[in-house]
């Protein structure tokens, strides 16, 4: 089955939309999915054109396709346990929270919160991610625990906050603070990054560009060769964070 | 007439020893306060009426009209913000969290702008805190980090630290040590027997050494730390480690610095080091006098201490989604209410023009910087000055402003109390 679903022109298209019920799974069955625009309940058809094609019996039979304004939607594919998600521009902010198994692949640039604590499954960004990519909601101790996450540009500050398991893969520049309270997982940042990997405990991360401002509570342990996008880099290795009793691992090119 | 023991309703110190002198419906002396509370008590220019925008022109409306209004604007917004409440009391925030919820609003007050990222951090690692009388009664070591308390909180250090004698610290000037650590000279650190400076944004690599340094790892540390010598580090571990008590105060030029509130959870990291060791304390320096007494109100109604989302009727809280900068930069909300604040004086400029761009209503008692974005503006009675209420002190400790005259404002609670009523019966 593909779903499309294209937005309609709207009076306000400022005012976040939440959409958390878009998800593979809820078009197999649901048939009076709810949307919030602001403090307001809209149904699905209200805020997009919907336009089925094809029948599915599992969820992973379903793709579901987004396109026109969607800069301002969030929480799509929020507990996503299968299927497919194909983001034609821009997404908002927590774009597969917390998504389990299944695919979401956006084409444009990701808000804030992109893959927050996912627990499996596969996130493309082919654009770039805001802050907190892959990283925790406010006050949990672990982030993601599970997955891939994939960003093909760059990606904002405290990426990978509380990594705990699962690969993420940012082939541009990272901002400040990537891999910060890292305790799992491994992080890699194909371009330039500030301060990585701050209190972290677990895990490991390689910087393959320049790290900024690396912090002072890291041991130098060595180095060793790595491949990356289809060269090979000689890489200094560290043990850390010092400052936290840490055992991670941070490898930052020569 | 003279009052006594009056509380100073300007900053986080909330001084409570103030004598004013009052003649009619007018402040004409104050006693003990700093140069902040005699501009705060005695410098008080008001807007007399309502006034609302009319084309290029400001019109006098009545109460009720511009209550009425207010209500109206609100009730047709679809993603209402309603800012401020740190320059109210209690009762007065408490309103303003019921009608944000029954509104399906969004309600943030100005932590968002200075010490959000505290409580972000304290949320994560826990706050290893005290009163002001604990720190004045027992601190031998104090240290103020990225705050200037002889311009901010100007009867900080006479009444708490510095030149505060206290029972277990007979002669305080002599007894107490005092770090400044400061990305520049400050007033406060020309009088602290330690000062470190640091380079803009090394704040947080300076904590994770010191963290390092009282954990027994000094052999890690480079000779130098974002500007800071190696044996200035060590020498500020061992006055830390051979403190019988030390206190540390910290200001926005932490919180808002790069790295925001990782900053302050590697303070509060470093203060319960020091605990393996001695008694050590951490608190914020909070700015405007009832900031706290607004985290509060928020947390024991709604959970949750600012930026509180109640768009889908419960509420929700994610700073940097759900604060007042980033919904006006991002220009989501389609009505303001600022109460109590001067958002247009503090906040990014794009938000200010969001501000100006959407039907934005003001309760203050003073034209300010917020007048010139808004549509309506309601003047009140001054918490502390012509209305009384409960405030929060900068650590926590509840304090009963006072009502020194009969003005002829209505206070914020009377104002938002009726604009409830309306929404209330709106909404069914
Ligand atoms: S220090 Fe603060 S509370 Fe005390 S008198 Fe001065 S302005 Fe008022």
């Amino acid at each position: 089955m593909r779903v499309i679903l294209k937005t309609r022109p709207r009076e306000k298209p400022r005012i976040p939309i939440e959409a958390e019920e878009i998800i593979p799974q809820n078009f197999l069955r649901k048939n009076d999915m709810k949307v919030f625009e602001g403090n307001k309940e809209r149904t699905l058809e209200d805020l997009f054109f919907v336009t089925i094609e094809g029948p599915a019996v599992s969820p992973d039979q379903v793709e579901v396709v987004l396109t026109g304004n969607t800069g301002m939607i969030k929480r799509v594919g929020e507990y996503m346990n299968a299927g497919r998600i194909i983001i034609e521009g821009d997404i908002g902010m927590h774009c597969g929270n917390f998504m389990s198994a299944g695919e979401i692949i956006i084409r444009g640039n990701a808000d804030a919160w992109l893959g927050r604590e996912m627990r499996g499954g596969r996130i493309l960004c082919e654009g770039n991610a805001s802050h907190y990519c892959a990283a925790g909601y406010r006050g949990e101790k672990r982030g993601m625990r599970g997955g891939i996450m994939e960003v093909k540009g760059n990606a904002g500050d405290f990426t990978a906050e509380y990594l705990s398991g699962g690969d993420v893969i940012i082939h541009g520049n990272c901002g400040d603070l990537p891999g910060v309270e890292m305790r799992g997982g491994t992080l890699v940042i194909g371009g330039e990054c500030a301060r990585p990997c701050g209190n972290m405990t677990g895990g490991t991360c390689m910087v393959f560009g320049k790290a900024q401002r690396v912090l002072p509570t890291f041991r130098s342990n060595g180095s060793q060769d790595m491949d990356y996008a289809g060269k090979r880099y000689r890489m200094n290795l560290f043990r850390g964070d010092v400052a936290n009793r840490g055992k991670g691992t941070l490898m930052i090119r020569a | 007439m003279k009052i006594e023991d009056v509380v100073c309703p300007f900053c986080g110190c909330l001084c409570d020893d103030l004598v004013v002198q009052v003649e009619g419906n007018r402040v004409v002396n104050v006693e003990n306060g700093c140069t902040l509370a005699n501009e705060k008590f005695m410098g008080d220019h008001r807007l007399e009426t309502p006034i609302r925008r009319s084309g290029k022109k400001w019109e006098r409306i009545s109460y009720d009209e511009a209550i009425a209004e207010t209500a109206g604007i609100l009730l047709d917004a679809d993603r209402p913000l309603l800012y401020g409440w740190s320059g109210t009391y209690g009762e007065a925030q408490t309103i303003g969290v019921h009608l944000a919820e029954v509104l399906g609003a969004v309600i943030d007050n100005t932590s968002t702008v200075c010490h959000g990222p505290s409580i972000m951090a304290i949320q994560e690692v826990g706050h290893p805190g005290c009163t002001l009388g604990q720190i004045k009664n027992r601190a031998d070591v104090v240290i103020y980090w990225a705050a200037n308390p002889i311009e901010a909180h100007p009867r900080h250090m006479s009444r708490y630290t510095t030149f505060a004698d206290g029972f277990f610290v007979k002669n305080a000037f002599r007894e107490r040590k005092v770090i400044v650590v400061d990305v520049r000279e400050t007033d406060s650190s020309q009088i602290a027997d330690e000062f470190v400076k640091v380079n803009p944004g090394g704040d947080y690599a300076i904590l994770s050494a010191l963290r390092a340094i009282v954990r027994g790892k000094r052999d890690i540390i480079p000779p130098n730390v974002e500007g800071v010598s190696r044996e200035q580090l060590f020498r500020v571990a061992e006055i830390c480690m051979a403190a019988k008590f030390g206190a540390i105060f910290f200001g926005v030029g932490l919180t808002m610095a790069s790295g925001k509130y990782k900053n302050i959870r590697n303070a509060i990291e470093l203060t319960e080091e020091l605990n393996r060791h001695t008694k050590f304390t951490i608190s914020p320096m909070r700015g405007h006098w009832n900031v706290y007494g607004s985290n509060e109100v928020f947390t024991w109604i709604t959970g949750y201490p600012y930026a509180v989302d109640f768009a889908r009727g419960i509420a929700f809280y994610n700073p940097g989604e759900t604060t007042s900068v980033d919904i006006l930069r991002r220009g989501e909300c389609d009505a303001c209410l600022v109460v109590a604040s001067d958002p247009g004086a503090h906040f990014p400029r794009a938000c200010a023009e969001h501000l100006a761009r959407i039907p934005t209503i003001q309760i203050d008692p003073h034209v300010n910087a917020t007048t010139h974005l808004s549509q309506i503006q309601i003047p009140v009675a001054v918490t502390g000055i012509d209305a009384e209420g409960t405030a929060y002190r900068m650590d926590g400790v509840p304090l009963r402003t006072r009502k020194l005259f009969q003005g002829s404002h209505p206070d914020d609670l009377e104002v938002l109390e009726k604009i409830y009523a309306i929404v209330r019966e709106a909404k069914g």
